[in-house]
């Protein structure tokens, strides 16, 4: 009897202490509620006068998110975000200094940009883009980007479409019409043998809000220069970033123009070495739909495509020589990964000029072999808004 | 007999494939990413030699003497004293390397997710885990690994799969550039912990179908080979040369993850593959520490044994070193030295030495017989 109380009473107290375990499962010291963060959505680094840094992060206000999506309520009381800005030697340093002036806890776990202002960008990044890979809050996915004049600005713009600036960055960077660089890749092409980077160009326009507009190239990791749009077009050419594209071509022989919409594209870096001659042959095919046709051009005529398929592949060479006659010729910066493929091709060989890329790198003789396929002719066959004998055949 | 529970070989292959990669997937993609570069994928199929080798010498040791352990059969081949040495030092290898394992975890956990949790709750909360499944015996611990082991794997896949559109296969050319050593060098640390199927001479005595421990090892062998393959491949194919510079390249990995800009921040599925993976690779040293300790000291029972070595355990692994930084330097010089040492150089000489004794018993009998 003595031994069937004492097991129950046993099993009482194991119960009891099984219950006292639960508190251990609650996350212990790290616990955090969501009403104690503050987000950070977007990040900005500029250079100060002193040398230092000025970190700038747009943060989320949760009150006036949740209202956006209710639509009644305050009616777009207040903004759904706010840019709060310290300076420090360090961005964890300036980061301490502005959790002084924020009532939450700062968390990066859901920052999607980094902007970098011009002039820090100017000054060097590699020592900024550190904290981006070692704290383990934020992300290798967020966003990186170079802005005009000051990164605080763009943190500080109000969007029409979007919650926050840093969101539009993030889609415009998503699309991919420029030059889209997560903190990963940028880590990898500043550790890259061909020193160099090339980081979207970001700008503001005071009536349309923000832009991409180009991409700033980076020899090692400081800014040299940047390029505009339609270069930057020839650039995502011979990376193979090309996703999102319209090419408007004004066919020979005829008036007005012919827009098309890009389905897929593939570009194929192959390195020769012939004769101690180091050549780049860009292998590109793009696959286009046509979606407007103002010519009195027959869309449905094989000849006709044929011969359009050859201007738009002559299009994309005039781009790519274009971007290359400045880039590589006179920036003389390989920000088209031709030291990464020369290395994989010939390993021995780039172990010769590693040291001294930037030198050989304008030497190389670059062909470029594009082909262009026009699949389909769109909703429509013949031009449309035109009578029957006008259409040219 | 000491375990009075049988497993099947089935379940020792799937106890020993969390055993094995639990911590392999983490560290030491870095680790061998700083020696082998592109060629990292190459190391663990090297590496994997030594797991074979391994599991030849445990299930050829354990044919000599069937019914016991590294602990006991050492006694018998060399002799009461020098056995007796022989296996404290086996103890007290595994005591210190279970002691780096629950350090590795610690350092994981509190440097990913609980940064101000002091290490000791989180260490102590696993041992205590561990305690329960091996006071259980050899059984619970292989039916806990038949739960977790499936389920580990389906969570590396959910990763594996995911990472794929973000994948680069171009950044493992040239392959072999530099030749095979560097791939080769990339190996030693892997090696290092492929000879941890010794820990199969703990388990062997107690299948009820040892005829197919031979098989079902190499098979645990080479699953273990292929996953270290898959997950530094997808570490190098995301990271290409910056793969050795992050701490933990898989979870990098992981948290680069960006499906339909909904499907992200899935660190949380490598930490239930980690804390899950460690728990049964803890629980297997834990147990050979025990059951090796119980039968060295000639004891009837193990089970009294299991809650002061975990605390002892616990101790281990916070003396193990100071910081992480000293760690993962001892987990690359001396640890391979000591672990190939005492856990193939002793292994081979033990069979060597086996075989001997066994011709000569063998020769003494037929004489007799004559």
């Amino acid at each position: 009897m003595i031994n069937l109380y004492f097991r129950k009473l046993t099993n009482i107290l194991l119960c009891i202490c099984l219950c006292f375990f639960m508190l251990l499962l609650t996350g212990c010291w790290d616990r955090t509620e969501i009403n104690d963060l503050a987000l950070v959505l977007g990040t900005g680094i500029d250079k100060t006068d002193d040398n230092k840094i000025q970190l700038s992060v747009q943060l989320s206000i949760p009150k006036a998110m949740g209202g956006t999506q209710q639509g009644t309520g305050g009616g777009g009381s207040g903004k759904p975000t706010i840019v709060k800005k310290a300076t420090g030697s360090t961005i964890y340093d300036a980061m301490s200094r502005l959790q002084e002036k924020v009532s939450r806890k700062i968390f990066w776990g859901h920052n999607r940009v980094v902007i970098f202002g011009e002039a820090l960008a100017k000054d060097g990044i590699r020592k900024d883009i550190d904290f981006f890979a070692r704290h383990p809050e934020p992300r290798l996915r967020a966003y990186t980007f170079v802005s005009t004049g000051k990164a605080i600005d763009i943190l500080e713009v109000i969007p029409e479409l979007e919650r926050s600036s840093a969101e539009i960055a993030r889609e415009l960077a998503n699309f991919k019409i420029g030059m889209s660089v997560t903190v990963k890749d940028l880590l990898q092409m500043l550790n890259s043998g061909a020193d160099s980077a090339a980081l979207p160009w970001l700008e503001i326009n005071p009536t349309e809000g923000l832009r991409v507009n180009g991409t700033a190239v980076f020899k090692k990791d400081k800014m040299k220069g940047s390029i505009n749009d339609k270069l930057t077009r020839g650039l995502l050419w011979l990376r193979d970033d090309v996703h999102l594209a319209t090419v408007t071509i004004e066919p020979k022989n005829t008036k007005g123009s012919i827009s098309f919409n890009l389905l897929r594209s593939k570009t194929k870096l192959v390195p020769k070495i012939v004769d101690g001659k180091w050549q780049m042959i860009a292998k590109i095919t793009t696959e286009d739909d046509a979606v407007e046709n103002d010519t009195a051009l027959n869309l449905m005529d094989p000849k006709i495509v044929k011969d359009l398929e050859k201007q738009l592949a002559q299009r994309i060479n005039q781009r790519i020589r274009m971007t290359l006659n400045l880039v590589q010729k006179d920036m003389r910066i390989d920000v088209f990964g031709f030291g990464e493929a020369f290395h994989r091709k010939y390993p021995n060989e780039w172990e010769k000029v590693k040291g001294h890329w930037s030198e050989k790198f304008p030497e190389i003789e670059v062909k470029i072999d594009s082909k262009a396929h026009i699949r389909r002719p769109g909703m429509s066959t013949e031009p449309q808004g035109i009578p029957k004998n006008e259409v040219k055949k | 007999m000491i375990e009075k529970s049988r497993i099947s070989s089935f379940q020792m292959a799937i106890m020993m494939y969390p055993t094995i990669l639990a911590t392999a997937i983490l560290l030491v993609p870095s680790i061998t990413g700083k020696f082998a570069e592109r060629d990292m994928w190459l190391s663990p199929i090297l590496a994997s030699s030594i797991g074979f080798l391994n599991v030849f010498l445990a299930v050829q040791l354990n044919k000599l003497y069937p019914k016991m352990t590294l602990i006991e059969y050492s006694e018998k081949i060399i002799g009461l004293i020098p056995g007796k040495i022989l296996g404290f030092a086996y103890l007290f290898f595994y005591l210190q390397t279970n002691g780096i394992v629950f350090r590795e975890y610690g350092e994981f956990v509190v440097g990913n997710f609980l940064s101000k949790t002091p290490m000791i709750v989180v260490i102590g909360s696993m041992a205590l885990v561990c305690a329960f499944s091996v006071r259980g015996g050899a059984e619970v611990i292989a039916r806990s690994a038949q739960i977790f082991v499936p389920l580990v794997v389906i969570l590396l896949l959910f990763i594996f799969i995911l990472l794929v559109p973000d994948l680069e296969p171009k950044n493992m050319f040239p392959i072999m550039d530099k030749g095979i050593m560097p791939s080769f060098m990339g190996s030693v640390v892997p090696a290092s912990w492929f000879s941890e199927y010794t820990l199969i001479a703990f388990l062997l005595p107690f299948l009820h179908d040892r005829g197919k421990g031979l098989k079902w090892g190499f098979i645990s062998v080479f699953t273990v080979m292929i996953t270290m393959v898959v997950t530094n491949m997808s570490a190098l194919f995301l990271f290409g040369s910056i793969t050795d510079s992050f701490t933990y390249p898989v979870m990098s990995a992981a948290r680069y993850i960006d499906v339909a800009d909904f499907l992200q921040h899935l660190e949380s599925i490598v930490m239930a593959i980690w804390v899950a993976g460690t728990f049964v690779k803890i629980s297997v040293f834990y147990y050979a520490l025990v059951l090796g300790t119980a039968q060295w000291l000639n004891m009837s029972d193990y089970r009294t044994l299991v809650l002061p070595l975990g605390f002892l355990l616990v101790i281990f692994s916070l003396w193990t070193a100071p910081n992480l930084i000293e760690m993962v330097h001892y987990l690359t010089t001396t640890w391979v030295f000591n672990a190939l040492t005492m856990q193939v150089a002793i292994p081979i000489l033990l069979l060597i030495l086996g075989k001997i004794r066994r011709k000569r018993g063998t020769k003494v009998g037929s004489t007799r017989n004559d």
